[in-house]
């Protein structure tokens, strides 16, 4: 009995070390092609002597559902960049839902690829790059991608350093944060509310009681789901789910529990109010999305904004919007990372990856051309700097624009203001600077903690700001199993890193 | 080594018909196994690879198990799943044997196919769409289920806040949902069984029930028991959509609804950390094999020609 | 061949008759048992007819008026929809019975081969090769080592194979299939063929296969809804823009994209994803497509599973 047990055990084993010694036969030696002379390529104008670089083809991966045309376009823009820089390119699109597993599993596979869309949303680029997913990128911008450096608002490559290195480049777009109150303009209208003062969620009180009072129920007068915060003044540290920030108005730099906070005890008594009034939706904290923008039966709701904001989601909902900002715009590390390419680690032309990603955020006619696609097919030119989308386009080549890298560089839409890119760097230029911008945190020491936080972030955190449970009797409860779960050493690592990371910036 | 050649030799025919399954279990499940390691190290990409990357890993032991028993969910999540699996197992078992045998039973043949086909069809509907379905009985303003209370006069409930009902909601829909597909195996079984037994008892006199009783349920044993085996090994797995989706990601149900795998989903699906997620598999692997080699043994014990190996 | 089917089939026919008239449960039980099983199944229809009547719904009556058994307007701009989206659904349809039919019949062949083996108590290594299956139900890699096999080893991305091979073999059926070779095929008979000179290889061509139908039937339905449900290992495998997917994965990109969004949609902000997206009906529209058809084949394979029809060749 005994004596066929381990005969067994030895059999199987044998078998698995037979196996794995093949493996890694099969994948032992890689070549480790070192850096062209692509350096010498190069001239001292800056521009590109093409005659002194090897053809090389890039693979990309680009967040988005497919496009049919795609590869159409490519075949376009490889023709354009073969004679720029002497490259081609191969974009794979992956599907919104499925980008950070699927990226994931690509890059944990070692499969090489060159340039990958990554953000601090999808494919999140904080872990990834302390992970070592993405090649280190200081050297390759100064030598390759200077026009990137001219083009960009220089905060943007600040925030996006971790410990000291880029490992990405940003979209030049919306830099600033700001979140606003939207109105639906018809109930504005119709009677006639004062909306000019309202900032905090306290001064949306009597605007909602006059819907409640006259409106029938399917009205909601404020139109949020599960995931609305009430705007506090903090800047956060792993995202506004997880309830640890620095105050934007800081002065002795100290990270807090927002849930001890009295601004955040104040907020949601106030939401306990409106809840129990009925101001929001009794199912509010297990909505994942409301569609009040398609159905138009709502007063406000909150949302993110950005330069002639309103003209588009006028445009999109078919009736009026109108906004009332809630703060003044600030730039956090986050926004900062809203949208970036990233060179691969596996890249074996990190170089000719940089050249690339150069003329993406400096050569208007190739920004255009990934974006809008061929023109006369895809869409009409018309005076000026604008465009007309022609049916094509929403059919067979529809990009999300703003992870294509330099959005400034794009020719704008009938009915856009001729000043939209401008307003934007103005837009950024009146941005505040958040306390810890720059500062990104690594949460390799702690990480067990951050699993058990966010799990009781998923637990209350819902309820308790959308007004659905009594904050008198469960923020308490909160609080302890925060505390439980180790909220405090998450706080106390940041708080060491930052002091770290502070001492390095005078 | 000349003994182990001759019994190769002796049983080659058999070795032939393993043989591709073998292959493919090799390459397609033995093969991968080797990620476990994962679980134990901190992982860092490498640029010559995925190999490179696991072999300049640095070991860190059962820290990547931690984040599982830290907090005091950890006995939640562990009761929930232990008693949730408990109970779909045994009605489970219960329910689809009763309808299995039901079915082959009923006079029309006809019906009996209808209906089969039916309850087959909760199997294709994915849990997204079983949870808008819910939520038409359980919503508190308009759901079915408030409105038949109001019309009675009682107090609407609170569905989705109340942690006291969802017990029985999840068994009776996960009961619901699997049951047309599971009793298929009893029926393939029941088909199999060989008439003269049931025609030799009507001779004797049996009564229908005394045939169900020494006939049909002795014969489907075997089957019922190794289904009980397997569903045993895989008590600390659970049907991830009906805990996540079917409550809607309440808040305030987690108490009754959270399971290992929604608390290892809600923990990591930010920080997508390989070795986290490999380490909750293998625990739930790990109290599985030792679950099922428990259970067979007793198994082995009581009837040996029934256990698994 | 064709003769011996035949005779089956009128010995089969003539049994049933005759259990009928002294074997049947009573008419009081049937009709309680009618009762009861029928309301299961109504239930469990029900859900699936809301699903039609919803993709049968107007857009703009469903958003306003919420899910209704009796909406005030039909409308079939959802399969409109569909239909107008060009080849490519009816290529992911394809795409999706093939793999279904070359899956399930390679499925059969590798399961019932290694459960037959593994069943035969004569069988030396019977342990050994059913523990070897039996560990795999429990232990697995992760995705990312089976994507290294699959991608670095096989080479087979973006490959019909790549959707196939990674369910051509489960243990679970192994081991049912294990059980039904054991409990329903006499060792006589295959002891009787053994003498007749026979290899295991032909006895279990010959002898076992015919008479085991039932068993093969549930693992082969169990096979094909396997395959006619997956879209996960699309989701690994496939990234070629011109391969087209399997139908479930379309529907299931459809369902991930949708909650993506809604929780993303301030990082989006300028590009209008959303409104890409297709509609409420449309999705369960294509829940209605992808579903009908394997629905539609369940009868085929359930003629295995009514009593009456069985194995006529063991006594024969």
């Amino acid at each position: 009995m005994n004596k066929s047990k381990s005969k067994k055990v030895s059999l199987l084993s044998l078998t698995l070390i037979l196996l794995l010694s093949v493996v890694l036969a099969g994948c032992g030696a890689k070549e480790n092609n070192e850096a062209a002379k692509e350096s010498e390529a190069i001239k001292s104008d800056g521009t590109v002597d093409i005659s002194k670089l090897d053809p090389v083809n890039l693979k990309m991966y680009l967040i988005g559902p497919n496009q049919k045309d795609l590869p159409k376009v490519q075949e376009e823009i490889n023709k354009y960049l073969k004679d720029k820089i002497n490259t081609t390119l191969s974009i794979s699109m992956i599907d919104w839902g499925d980008y950070s597993q699927r990226m994931q599993v690509i890059t944990s596979s070692g499969e090489d690829y060159d340039i990958a869309f990554t953000s601090s949303w999808a494919f999140d680029y904080l872990p990834n790059a302390s992970k070592g997913v993405f090649m280190p990128l200081n050297d390759l911008l100064d030598n390759y991608g200077q026009g990137i450096k001219e083009v960009l608002d220089p905060r943007f490559l600040e925030g996006t350093k971790v410990n000291g290195v880029n490992y990405g480049v940003p979209a030049n777009k919306e830099l600033a944060q700001q979140f606003v109150w939207r109105f639906n303009k018809k109930y504005v209208d119709k009677y006639n509310l004062d909306i000019s003062n309202v900032t905090t969620l306290e001064d949306l009180e009597p605007l909602l009681k006059v819907i409640k009072d006259n409106e029938t129920a399917d009205i909601t007068p404020l139109a949020v789901p599960k995931g609305f915060k009430p705007f506090m003044p903090f800047d956060f540290l792993l995202g506004d789910e997880l309830p640890i920030g620095m105050y934007l108005d800081t002065k002795d730099y100290k990270f807090v529990n927002i849930l001890e906070s009295p601004e955040l005890k104040s907020a949601l008594s106030t939401m306990r109010n409106y809840y129990k009034a009925g101001y929001v939706r009794e199912d509010v904290a297990t909505l994942d999305g409301i569609d009040n923008i398609k159905t138009g039966k709502w007063l406000v709701d909150r949302e993110i904004t950005q330069p002639y904001a309103e003209l588009g989601w006028s445009r999109n909902a078919g009736y009026d919007i109108v906004t009332r900002p809630m703060q003044d715009p600030v730039i956090y590390t986050s926004s900062a990372a809203g949208s970036m390419l990233a060179i691969s680690s596996y890249s074996k032309n990190p170089e000719r990856s940089m050249m690339f990603l150069n003329l993406l955020n400096t050569d208007k006619y190739l920004r255009n051309l990934i974006q809008y696609g061929i023109e006369g097919e895809h869409y009409k030119k018309l005076e000026g700097d604008y465009i007309e989308d022609l049916p094509a386009m929403q059919e067979r080549y529809a990009m999300p624009g703003f992870a294509l890298g330099n959005m400034f560089l794009t020719s704008l839409h009938d009915g856009d203001p001729e000043d939209k890119w401008s307003s934007f760097e103005e837009f950024n230029a009146s941005g505040v600077v958040a306390p810890t911008f720059g500062f990104n945190f690594d949460t390799s020491k702690v990480k067990t903690e951050v699993a058990s936080v966010t799990n009781v972030a998923k637990e209350f955190i819902p309820s308790l700001y959308t007004g659905s449970v009594d904050p008198d009797e469960y923020l308490p409860k909160a609080i302890q199993k925060f505390k439980d779960a180790g909220i405090d050493k998450v706080l106390a690592e940041a708080q060491k890193q930052f002091d770290e990371w502070k001492a390095t910036q005078k | 080594m000349n003994v182990f050649w001759k019994k190769l030799l002796r049983n080659k025919g058999l070795l032939l018909l393993v043989l591709p399954g073998t292959v493919w279990f090799l390459v397609f499940a033995y093969l991968p196994m080797f990620g476990s390691v994962l679980a134990f190290k901190d992982f860092r990409i490498h640029r010559d690879g995925f190999f490179a990357s696991v072999l300049n890993s640095k070991w860190m032991g059962f820290k990547n198990f931690e984040y599982l028993f830290t907090t005091n969910d950890a006995y939640i999540i562990t009761r929930n799943t232990i008693l949730y699996n408990l109970a779909l197992i045994i009605l489970g078992l219960v329910i689809s044997v009763t309808f299995a045998i039901i079915l082959s039973e009923l006079v029309n043949k006809k019906m009996a196919k209808i209906y089969q086909t039916g309850m087959f069809l909760p199997h294709f509907l994915s849990w997204v769409i079983i949870s808008y379905f819910a939520f038409t009985f359980l919503s508190t303003d308009k759901g079915t289920l408030n409105q038949i209370i109001s019309y009675f006069g009682g107090e609407p409930i609170m569905w989705y806040t109340e942690q006291k009902y969802w017990p029985f909601i999840l068994i009776f829909v996960g009961i619901w949902k699997g049951v047309g597909y599971n009793s298929v195996i009893y029926l393939a079984s029941i088909t199999g069984i060989d008439k003269s037994y049931y025609e030799a008892a009507v001779i004797d006199g049996a009564t229908k029930w005394k045939q169900i009783r020494y006939i049909t349920i002795p014969l489907l044993k075997p089957l019922m028991i190794i289904l009980t085996i397997l569903a045993i090994g895989g008590i600390f797995r659970s049907d991830f959509g009906l805990f996540y989706q079917l409550p809607k990601d309440s808040g305030a149900l987690y108490p009754v609804t959270n399971v290992i795998d929604t608390f290892v989903y809600r923990g990591l699906i930010n920080m997508g950390d390989i070795g986290m997620s490999t380490a909750a598999g293998l625990y739930q692997s790990m109290v599985g094999l030792i679950l099922i080699l428990i259970t067979n043994y007793i198994v082995r014990k009581i009837e040996k020609d029934h256990a698994i190996f | 061949m064709a003769n011996t089917t035949i005779q089956a089939r009128t010995k089969v026919g003539a049994r049933q008759k005759k259990k009928a008239d002294y074997n049947a449960i009573s008419p009081l039980w049937n009709t309680l048992f009618n009762i009861l099983i029928g309301l299961f199944a109504f239930s469990c229809v029900f859900p699936f007819l809301f699903v039609i009547i919803i993709s049968l719904t107007d857009e703009q009556t469903l958003v306003l008026e919420g899910f209704n058994l009796f909406p005030s307007k039909f409308s079939f701009a959802a399969y409109e929809y569909i239909a107008n989206s060009g080849k490519s659904l009816l290529t992911s349809f394809g795409v999706t019975v093939v793999i279904t039919v070359v899956g399930t019949v390679l499925c059969l062949v590798l399961v019932t081969t290694y459960a037959y083996a593994v069943s035969r108590k004569g069988f030396e290594f019977r342990g050994f090769f059913s523990f070897l299956a039996f560990f795999t139900m429990l232990f697995s890699g992760g995705m990312v080592p089976g994507y290294i096999v699959m991608t670095q080893f096989l080479h087979l991305q973006n490959t019909l194979w790549s959707l196939i091979l990674p369910l051509s073999l489960s243990a679970f059926s192994i081991i049912v299939m294990r059980t039904f070779f054991q409990t329903t095929i006499p060792d006589e008979i295959i002891e009787s063929a053994k003498i007749d000179g026979a290899g295991d290889i032909l006895t279990f061509i010959r002898i076992v296969l015919p008479v085991s139908l039932p068993g093969i039937a549930t693992i082969g339905l169990f096979a094909s809804l396997g395959y006619w449900n997956d879209w996960f290992n699309a989701l690994l495998y496939y990234n070629n823009p011109e391969r087209i997917p399997p139908l479930q994965f379309m529907l299931m990109q459809i369902e991930k994209n949708m909650d993506f969004l809604s929780k993303n949609a301030h990082n989006i902000g300028s590009y209008d994803a959303i409104a890409n997206l297709p509609t409420e009906t449309v999705r369960m529209a294509m829940v209605v497509l992808a579903t009908l058809p394997i629905v539609m084949a369940y009868p085929f394979f359930q003629r295995y599973f009514v009593q009456g029809l069985t194995v006529g060749s063991v006594k024969g």
